[in-house]
């Protein structure tokens, strides 16, 4: 694992083509309408995939469509006779982006968790996952803040890095690997160049988010119970209850279940997406709602991405993908939400230097005396402080960048 | 609308009046949330607290059908406060004087005694919009479906050229067409007196156009109304009917009436996509394609036309209607021989000069045009009368209040509304086949004000039976503060509770639109639901 090789651009179809051989090829595909969308793929040589930017839509219906059969029945003689159905067939993701990637390591913690479901852990287990970094942040994006992004470490079977006429594809799982040794043609050994290269898009892209989110204070605030009920009966009275945010949410894995009868004899039984901005989601069967729409209507959706998932799997279940921004009608989206649950706390100082030292103190990576050397040969020099640090061998660059995306949050 | 939906963000000042835009049109609502959280104003004016109203910064909760006074009153404020536009008012405008000397001759106080509102909120309402630089009007169904409905539109207008609030980007007058493709079929000649364009019919030239392109003589009569032919009863002068994609039996206002008509028919042929309440009425039923099972356009709200695209092929023995058409008119003796719908498209084109430069080719490379766009290089119309109303000047036309036909009485103590709710289309015919959204509304529920609910002693979840002259239903109760006291509402998106039963087909006499939103009615409890 952890094999890293470069893929030239112009090998890019025949590489997709041999991995289609034996899969479903589903990747971002621009419509004719300018929306950009996972799709199945039939032929490489008519469809043009587009990797310039995150696609609309998450890959989520292809693990959990918004309905699905799972099973169908046929009643004879009052006996009912199930019969199972397969929804999967073996796929290869590509062109994801971390988000995603993310996203189906968080389904994976809900569906593969005992008791498992069948269905999705077959589909999980037909699936390879090929992802690509994100060199430039779309404009809604906060991965960094919930730290998903913009690349990854693991979590992907590969993962490409766009470095202008050349991918740096790097495996993060055995199956990964297996694809290097498959078709080795494809594949040219990295330079130094190549390495240095992809860390400095890496990190140039840490750099390029235009919204700073601040995910860990709203988290604070939810589970001291610090949201004000004005706060909560606002957002209730902007919510239309259309369950967008949920639909387009990568990780909103909420379902029903219900029986569609197709005739006396037969029928399917269906799951379908829902979401806990409708009413019927709590609604029980006598007509009471234990949920009061008008004040919590929202209050479920943004206490469980900020607040449970990360009490129960020690990370938010949002992964700032930002998809859901401009989504609602009422303009309460989990991005406007931490805006207004934070409003009120200061907003830090732009000074990154001094930022930076501080970060490292209070991570007790650096004392006071080391900060305080480095700042005074920084004013002899002019040297960038990070850079400092690390020539003195105080800290590693991980180092750096590891309090750094603690800032952004 | 004379606006684009994307311009109500740039208003000063947005009113909204008889519109339950949160439920009926959530695209136009996101935008009016918008205006607000940038600090723009609205005004909200209904006779029920809805959605929209809590985002006013001030909402005129008026007694139903009393939209004229409350105009008024809003106008002699602006004229004896001199806000008006006089500049624009001499430009472009005719008759000023007429309605200027009828809001003289009415007495302010009384006006607002008719609406139920305090003229401090009245005053307040008028000066915000008079002095808005940009101010927008947007008007649904509260407004048309009264009895004074044209009155009522007119007033409207009155207000927007007393200000100046028309011929300009964040300003003019704004009717929200439902459903995605009304609009289109008013363009399309689906009214009694025009061909597609709103060309009349009595027009010689128009009508010799028509006649030579088609090869056929045309009548020069204006066509009936819905509301003459599905009311006329059993005996009535039309014998046969092709009703497409309609179900009146459950939408048109006193139902029992329709049904009966519908069944004293000699014929009647009904095209749906599912089996409706109408459809269970036909002679020969023909099973139609859903939109997403062909191709052609709908024009929205703000006129413009869009193309839609076939994404599935038509499922089982179903057809789309264009089909159904054709092959019918075949079997009548008259070929309609269209390869595609981009040749319908261009023969609307060559005839109807508001359509005069769309065609397909240009629709599928951007995101509709809006019409008015007479040639191929026309980018098309975001807003309208921007030099000049359609008529050359815009013409004042002074109204006075109109009460209801049906007032409340002893016999029939409260005033019902009608609507819609979120999650369901019109009848239901489509909507309430999703299992999703029949969960999240599976009925209708009155809405009564908690003090008259608990005078006649009914409790939320009770069953209690509605009647007017015309029919009863029975329906639960939902007591509520979203209605004022002697007022109920309720959505016709239900079979279980047809309520236009109820209703009352008293039409507006110039539209012939009918008073849906006001009917004289009596409840009565009659037991708990459980």
């Amino acid at each position: 694992m952890n094999e890293k090789f470069i893929l030239r651009k112009d090998h890019l179809t025949g590489f997709l083509r041999k991995l289609s051989k034996g899969h479903r090829l589903v990747a971002p595909v621009r419509n004719r309408y300018g929306d950009l969308m996972f799709q199945v793929i039939d032929s490489l040589e008519t469809t043009d995939l587009d990797l310039s930017e995150q696609a609309q839509e998450s890959p989520k219906a292809f693990f959990l469509p918004q309905e699905e059969v799972l099973f169908s029945y046929e009643a004879s003689g009052g006996i009912y006779d199930f019969r199972p159905i397969n929804n999967s067939e073996q796929t290869v993701y590509f062109g994801l982006r971390s988000c995603d990637i993310s996203a189906i390591l968080y389904m994976d913690v809900i569906f593969l968790r005992s008791p498992r479901d069948d269905h999705y852990m077959k589909k999980r287990k037909d699936s390879i996952l090929i992802s690509i970094g994100c060199n430039t942040p779309g404009e809604n994006c906060f991965c960094n803040a919930t730290r998903t992004g913009p690349f990854l470490e693991y979590g992907f079977d590969l993962q490409f890095t766009d470095l202008g006429d050349r991918f740096f594809v790097e495996s993060g799982r055995a199956r990964g690997d297996e694809i290097f040794s498959e078709w080795p043609q494809f594949f040219h050994p990295v330079t130094e160049e190549d390495v240095r290269l992809q860390y400095q898009l890496a990190l140039e892209a840490k750099a390029g988010f235009r919204r700073q989110i601040h995910v860990e204070p709203a988290f604070s605030k939810l589970r001291d119970d610090a949201v004000d009920t004005a706060v909560w009966r606002e957002m209730a009275s902007r919510c239309d209850g259309c369950g967008g945010c949920a639909y387009i949410c990568p990780t909103c894995t909420c379902f029903t279940i219900f029986d569609r009868m197709e005739s006396t004899e037969t029928g399917k039984r269906i799951r379908a997406w829902d979401s806990c901005t409708h009413a019927g989601f709590t609604r029980m069967a006598g007509g009471h709602n234990p949920v009061d729409m008008k004040i919590d209507a929202l209050r479920r959706r943004f206490m469980h991405k900020l607040y449970y998932d990360y009490s129960a799997f020690r990370r938010p279940s949002c992964v700032g993908c930002g998809r859901c921004v401009d989504m609602c009608f009422g303009g309460v989206d989990i991005v406007k939400f931490i805006d207004i649950v934070c409003a009120g706390t200061r907003k830090r100082t732009r000074d990154s230097r001094r930022i930076l030292g501080d970060l490292l103190l209070e991570a007790g990576l650096i004392s006071r005396t080391d900060l305080e050397k480095a700042l005074s040969r920084q004013a002899d020099t002019g040297e960038a402080l990070g850079k400092i640090l690390m020539d003195l061998g105080l800290v590693t660059c991980a180092e750096i960048l590891g309090v750094l995306s603690l800032e952004n949050m | 609308m004379t606006n684009s939906i994307e311009e109500l963000r740039g208003a000063e000042v947005i009113m909204v009046i008889g519109s339950n835009t949160t439920e009926a049109h959530p695209q136009v609502a996101r935008r009016l949330v918008a205006a607000v959280d940038n600090g723009k104003n609205l005004i909200v004016i209904d006779p029920r607290r809805t959605a929209i109203s809590e985002f006013a910064d001030i909402h005129l909760q008026i007694r139903p059908g009393t939209d004229i006074p409350l105009l008024n009153a809003m106008m002699r404020i602006i004229l004896d406060e001199n806000l008006i536009d006089d500049v624009f008012i001499e430009m472009r405008t005719e008759n000023f004087s007429s309605l200027r000397d009828s809001l003289y001759t009415m007495d302010l106080n009384e006006l607002i005694a008719i609406t139920g509102v305090t003229a401090e909120a009245i005053g307040q309402a008028a000066r915000m919009y008079a002095r808005a630089q940009k101010g927008v009007i947007c008007y649904c169904l509260g407004i048309t479906q009264h009895i004074c409905g044209t009155g009522n539109v007119e007033s409207i207008a009155n207000l927007a050229m007393i200000t100046g609030n028309v011929e300009q980007s964040f300003t003019g007058v704004n009717p929200l067409r439902g459903q995605n493709n009304v609009q289109g079929a008013c363009d399309m000649g689906a009214l009694p007196g025009v061909f597609p364009g709103y060309q009349p019919v009595q027009d010689l030239e128009t009508r010799k156009k028509f006649e030579r392109a088609w090869k056929k003589s045309l009548p020069e009569n204006l066509g009936m109304t819905l509301m003459q032919m599905t009311h006329s009863g059993r005996d009535g002068q039309i014998r046969a009917m092709f009703i497409m994609g309609e179900n009146p039996v459950l939408s048109d206002p006193h139902a029992s009436l329709v049904k009966e008509t519908l069944e004293g028919l000699d014929f009647l042929a009904v095209s749906d996509i599912f089996l409706t309440e109408t459809a269970e009425l036909a002679d020969v039923v023909f099973p139609a394609a859903s939109f997403a099972e062909k191709d052609g356009t709908v024009t929205n709200s703000e006129r413009r036309v869009q193309l839609m695209r076939r994404a599935i092929l038509p499922i089982g023995k179903c057809r789309t209607d264009s089909d159904i058409i054709m092959e019918l008119s075949k079997r009548m003796g008259y070929r309609m021989d269209y390869e595609d719908m981009a040749e319908v498209m261009e023969e609307i084109a060559l005839l109807t000069p508001i359509y005069g430069g769309i065609y397909h080719d240009r629709l599928e490379k951007d995101w509709g045009l809006q019409w008015p766009c007479t040639d191929r290089n026309h980018p098309g119309t975001p807003y309208l009368h921007k030099y000049s109303f359609t008529r050359g000047k815009g013409r004042f036309v002074p109204a006075e209040h109109h009460p209801p036909d049906e007032s409340p009485d002893s016999e029939y103590p409260f005033l019902l509304m009608t609507g819609r709710v979120y999650h369901h289309y019109h009848t239901g015919t489509m909507t309430r086949t999703s299992e999703m959204l029949e969960r999240e509304a599976p009925r209708a529920v009155l809405e009564i004000h908690p003090d008259d609910a608990g005078s006649l002693n009914i409790r939320k979840g009770d069953m209690v039976k509605i009647s007017s002259k015309r029919g009863s239903i029975e329906i639960e109760a939902e007591p509520t503060t979203r209605v004022m006291k002697k007022s109920l509402y309720t959505s016709f998106n239900f079979r279980e509770t047809p309520v236009n039963i109820l209703t009352n087909p008293a039409m507006d006499p110039v539209a012939e639109c009918p008073e849906y939103k006001i009917c004289a009615v009596k409840v009565e409890k009659v037991g708990h639901n459980e």
